[in-house]
């Protein structure tokens, strides 16, 4: 036992992981990433420490909060908070000679200094996919689809999913025209998700008038279905297009089966790098969206191979709060008396056939007890007749022959 | 319509109670509150109360949906949360006040080069001083600011004014107005996604009440 009076801390916001947890977020993990491969989506990784100065190309402010640290020469190091820069960075660079269109995805962890007295993590594993093609709505719904149907495939089947878009901001605030330090004033409401710093800024605005002025003054709480965006066409013809763009993304979601994503102006991303369509994911019981994604055209030219680019993030530890273990997670394996010393070959020989074996020695004591704790169903002990097999789930006891002929599957 | 709608106790819990009423909510349970911390109304919301720094932790990290507090709350806490309306009471005024006569703080910045804050609102105090281009030193206490200058602990406070009795009356005069504070709606990011359809129906009848 530990002394329970000796303090033995992990840094702020780090967690261990223990064995069920980190099964069922394993499992988790294949489930989205066995939907992402089957789009064409191919695995890439990055590296954990990134150059600083490297990072912050991606936007005017830097990347912002996150750990960071010295290598030998004095450099500054940053631990990515952020899996969306690095993997731009990487497409921009390794893979800048790649025709395209290009498929990749991730599982990986991002890690950002946690926000005092919220209880939230440092660290988020993100199970995420990027497609730089060319750029279309085309792309955008292909994206939409493959995270609900990866999100079903985790158990999460009807997560709503919430799209806005950036560009079609933009396209109003230039056709109201407000001027650059208003403008800044409603995008600074907009991420700061004030609908009251909105109105505020919004009626401060001079000389609009009629449709476009209701539009302006409601937009991020417009919400609901297309009809939306037919609303918007008709307030400010210069949104349009963007307009007509989300519609069509909408209706490539739905002819893939997919339910077909919520319109919402509200919502918005906390970085600056996004140009175009804003995606978000949720679930019942989840505080904060479990995806999180959209379109950053403008982010490979900032290291040097423009790419038009839209991609989403799954975040493993939300996701496995709203649906916990994925099924078939009950307790399995086979805990055999003796595999570690007097019967090792027959050990090995059943663990040959694909079931999990645990080994303990023909001496340990309270193996059922032992089992139970280590999430295993059986436990099996050398007898004159062959082997006789507890079910420790349900008590049942049999005797076999050998080990290959138990009740394992 | 099962939201989970967080009140603040204290000042602004009368006119929470009466705005939540004129937008069509069940009250009863909230009146005849008692000790309670929590009441569920049959076929309408359930109510959460809480001191009123809290309501945003409450929403943020979504045990409840929504939740009414001061916008003083909202800078001084920053949640991330959506900040749905202005629900148009619990008027006051953030301000910087110090003792009455020739203002210490000018004083104290020419010949320390800081001025000395005490105040509940750390984060908001701190901001200020940076946005106007001057070095403070935040001194965080939890009540009876007003005491601070007095005793010298500080040169001014930075505190949240009704009527500014209290000020007046420990000797102290208003002598920036910091901004405007009011009661908010607020969201949590998920509920207002997911019960898109209840929040926005609630919203409306909100807004019309202020109207």
């Amino acid at each position: 036992m530990t002394d329970v009076h000796q303090r033995i801390p992990v840094p702020d916001g780090m967690r261990d992981v223990l064995p069920v947890e980190a099964g069922e977020l394993s499992a988790l993990e294949r489930a989205l990433s066995t939907v992402f491969a089957s789009y064409g989506y191919r695995p890439v990784q990055t590296p954990l420490l990134e150059l600083s100065d490297v990072l912050d190309r991606a936007q005017d402010e830097g990347v912002g909060r996150a750990y960071r640290l010295f290598d030998d020469q004095g450099r500054v190091l940053v631990l990515r908070p952020d899996l969306t820069i690095p993997i731009a960075r990487l497409i921009a660079t390794r893979m800048a000679d790649e025709p395209g269109p290009l498929r990749v995805s991730y599982n990986a962890r991002a890690v950002q200094p946690p926000s005092a007295g919220t209880g939230q993590g440092a660290e988020r594993r993100q199970a995420g996919i990027e497609l730089c093609g060319p750029g279309g709505p085309e792309d955008d719904a292909e994206v939409i689809a493959a995270l609900s149907s990866a999100l079903a495939a985790a158990g999460l089947p009807g997560a709503r999913v919430a799209i806005g878009s950036v560009a079609l901001v933009d396209a109003v605030l230039r056709a109201v025209n407000a001027g650059p330090e208003a403008t800044d004033a409603l995008w600074r409401a907009l991420r700061g998700r004030s609908m009251v710093a909105w109105r505020s800024e919004a009626r401060a605005v001079k000389g609009v008038k009629g449709r476009l002025r209701t539009l302006l003054d409601a937009l991020p709480t417009l919400r609901g279905g297309v009809e939306v965006l037919d609303r918007i066409a008709a307030a400010a013809p210069a949104a349009a297009a963007e307009c007509a763009r989300l519609a069509r993304t909408v209706d490539l979601v739905t002819a893939q089966g997919m339910p077909a994503p919520m319109i919402d102006l509200g919502v918005m991303r906390d970085w600056s790098y996004y140009s175009g369509i804003v995606i978000e994911a949720y679930a019942p019981g989840v505080s904060a969206p479990v995806a999180v994604g959209g379109r950053y055209d403008g982010l490979g030219a900032r290291f040097g191979r423009a790419r038009a680019a839209v991609g989403v993030a799954v975040t493993l530890e939300l996701l496995h709060h709203a649906v916990g273990g994925p099924e078939g997670l009950e307790p399995a394996g086979v805990v055999v008396v003796g595999g570690l010393d007097d019967r090792v070959t027959a050990a090995a020989m059943l663990r040959a056939t694909g079931v999990p074996v645990v080994a303990v020695p023909a001496k340990q004591r309270d193996v059922e007890a032992f089992a139970v704790a280590d999430g295993r169903r059986f436990v099996a002990r050398p007898v004159k007749a062959g082997w006789r097999v507890v079910d420790v789930i349900d008590g049942t006891t049999t005797t076999v022959a050998s080990l290959e002929e138990g009740p394992w599957t | 319509m099962d939201l989970r709608i967080c009140v603040p106790r204290g000042a602004l819990f009368e006119e929470s109670v009466e705005a939540l009423s004129a937008a069509g909510l069940p009250i009863e349970p909230l009146v005849n509150l008692g000790r309670k911390l929590i009441v569920e109304c049959p076929g309408g919301p359930t109510y959460i109360t809480t001191r009123p720094s809290d309501v945003p932790v409450y929403v943020e990290s979504g045990a409840a949906d929504l939740g009414i507090v001061g916008l003083d709350v909202l800078l001084e806490r920053q949640p991330d949360v959506y900040e749905l309306l202005d629900l148009g009471f619990g008027g006051c005024r953030m301000v910087w006040a110090t003792q009455a006569g020739e203002d210490p703080a000018h004083a104290a910045i020419e010949r320390f080069g800081v001025v000395r804050v005490a105040t509940k609102y750390v984060n908001v105090a701190e901001a200020w001083f940076e946005e106007t281009g001057r070095k403070a030193e935040i001194v965080k206490v939890n009540g009876s600011v007003e005491l601070a200058p007095l005793v010298d602990l500080a040169d001014g406070i930075v505190d949240l004014v009704a009527t500014g009795t209290t000020l007046r009356e420990n000797g102290l005069v208003e002598r920036e107005q910091i901004f405007a504070s009011s009661a908010r709606l607020i969201a949590n990011r998920a509920s207002h996604k997911l019960e898109s359809e209840a929040v926005d129906e609630l919203v409306r009848r909100f807004a019309e009440r202020a109207r």
